[in-house]
């Protein structure tokens, strides 16, 4: 039976689709049989960031508007076997689904599958609903800004609403110079207004915009700090113990950089 | 004391409900005294007027709404058992619900002497109404918005916004361990915090309070008369 989780976050641009590219695949690398969904139709991204847009011949829409079989519609990922893309529509909107239609789809992929990994558009409205609607845990991503912060409490209050449990937190595009710096909100500071448990911490990494530019996950490339963040992630969210520590200027790039003078260990 | 209109926080909006035994002449006399009172508190927020058993005429339907309309305010539903006002409430556009008063509605309930007990974070987007005091055992997130009639108190951190004595009471105080708000509102008197870039806080449990019309924030050891 697959667990079904949604990745969420209010405000735009803070990683929601890369966080579901290298999760699901992290996963799946890792052993597990991974569907990840594109709830964002109209302005499909998914199928980019993990380069298998020219692979697309039927989508969410069409599975539920009853033109395609879910398996037809499902696209398998290039590098890793047990890996499948559910596209969103891009001639279509929000409104071509509606919430019974993700949670008969989610039952669906419950069956046959390990982890259901739902991309969820920004925003807090019906896509945002439809996309939380089948889902049993919740995934929010923010970064260190209060802007970011301010959405991703605002969403945990919806998502509270929902009934879905407390959902779990990604903080992602944290930058420890900056923190050190005192100029980005720490990992503890985002969590003392969140009142969450963060499963993650990813820094800022260049790789990522590389590799979503070639339309290939972070976590193939070893030394990628933000792609052995995902790997843990989902390590983690196989029920394994893996410490979380925040990212410092030791552990970080800018340890190459500046040497680590101003770095410090964050608790775990 | 008995109140005529009772005014109850409910899920998502707010309930007044009107005695099944008043005069209803009375009962739009109080009516409008309460709202031009309340001002702020009820701004915004879902309106269901209950109106119990009394079985109002199409002309006491439209008298009521046109109060509200009044005082800019939209009611939302009509709650009553009497099936021919539920009709005419429909007919009027509105939400028209049959739920039965819980029994404690029936009885007189001192309504600022009553607080309510939470323990949660209130976060961004949310909003707690309460016609009497609030005390909160957690944190009021920024956007997060508190509105009560009487005092609040906030065991934790303060950074949304509060309103105390939203109904028009000035003696109302807002306490918080640590007070940083967006903007502070008793009665009708609006405070925000100093735009002075210091985010330095020492974090003190402090009183917000009014002192000669205005609202003045102390430490909670100040000393006091």
């Amino acid at each position: 039976m697959a667990r079904v989780i949604t990745v969420t976050s209010g405000k735009g641009g803070v990683g929601k689709t890369t966080t579901t590219a290298n999760l699901g695949t992290a996963l799946a690398i890792q052993g597990a049989r991974v569907v990840v969904i594109d709830a964002d139709i109209g302005l499909r991204n998914l199928d980019v960031v993990m380069g298998l847009e020219n692979r697309i011949v039927y989508d969410l829409v069409d599975v539920v508007e009853g033109r395609a079989r879910l398996r037809q519609s499902l696209i398998k990922d290039k590098r890793v076997p047990e890996l499948y893309l559910l596209p969103a529509a891009q001639t279509r909107d929000k409104d071509a689904v509606s919430s019974d239609d993700m949670i008969d789809l989610t039952n669906q992929l419950r069956q046959e599958y390990d982890f259901v990994l739902i991309d969820c558009p920004a925003g807090i409205e019906t896509g945002f609903k439809n996309a939380i609607a089948g889902a049993d845990e919740i995934l929010i991503v923010t970064t260190p800004e209060v802007s970011a912060v301010r959405d991703a409490d605002r969403v945990v209050g919806l998502v509270e609403a929902a009934e879905k449990g407390p959902p779990r937190l990604i903080i992602n595009r944290l930058n420890p110079r900056l923190v050190a710096k005192g100029e980005m909100l720490s990992m503890d500071e985002v969590v003392e207004i969140l009142a969450l448990e963060p499963i993650g911490v990813v820094p800022e990494d260049e790789h990522i915009v590389s590799s979503t530019n070639r339309g290939e996950a972070a976590v193939f490339n070893q030394s990628s700090q933000a792609g052995r963040a995902f790997h843990n992630i989902a390590r983690r969210l196989n029920g394994e113990h893996v410490p979380l520590l925040e990212p410092t200027e030791q552990n970080g790039v800018f340890d190459r950089l500046f040497g680590g003078l101003f770095g410090r260990r964050a608790r775990t | 004391m008995h109140n005529m209109i009772q005014i109850k926080g409910a899920r998502d909006g707010l309930r007044i409900l009107f005695d099944d035994s008043a005069e209803w002449p009375d009962l739009l006399t109080e009516l409008r005294t309460q709202l031009m009172q309340g001002g702020n508190f009820f701004a915004g927020a879902k309106l269901t007027l209950d109106v119990g058993e009394r079985a109002l005429s199409d002309e006491q339907l439209s008298a009521v709404l046109a109060i509200m309309e009044e005082h800019g305010l939209q009611t939302e539903a009509v709650s009553t058992s009497a099936s021919a006002t539920r009709r005419l409430a429909r007919a009027a556009g509105l939400t028209a619900r049959s739920t039965p008063r819980p029994a404690t509605a029936a009885q007189a309930l001192p309504s600022l002497d009553e607080a309510m007990l939470l323990v949660r974070t209130v976060r961004s987007g949310q909003v707690i109404r309460h016609q009497g005091h609030v005390a909160l055992i957690g944190d009021v997130n920024p956007g997060a918005e508190i509105i009560a009639g009487g005092s609040v108190v906030v065991w934790g951190r303060l950074r949304g916004m509060v309103h105390a004595g939203a109904l028009g009471d000035s003696s109302a105080m807002i306490c918080a361990l640590e007070l940083r708000p967006t903007q502070l509102r008793i009665a009708h008197l609006i405070a925000r915090t100093p735009e002075d870039g210091n985010d330095r806080y020492t974090v003190q449990p402090e009183v917000a309070r009014v002192v000669q019309a205005q609202i003045v924030v102390e430490s909670w050891d100040f000393p006091r008369h």
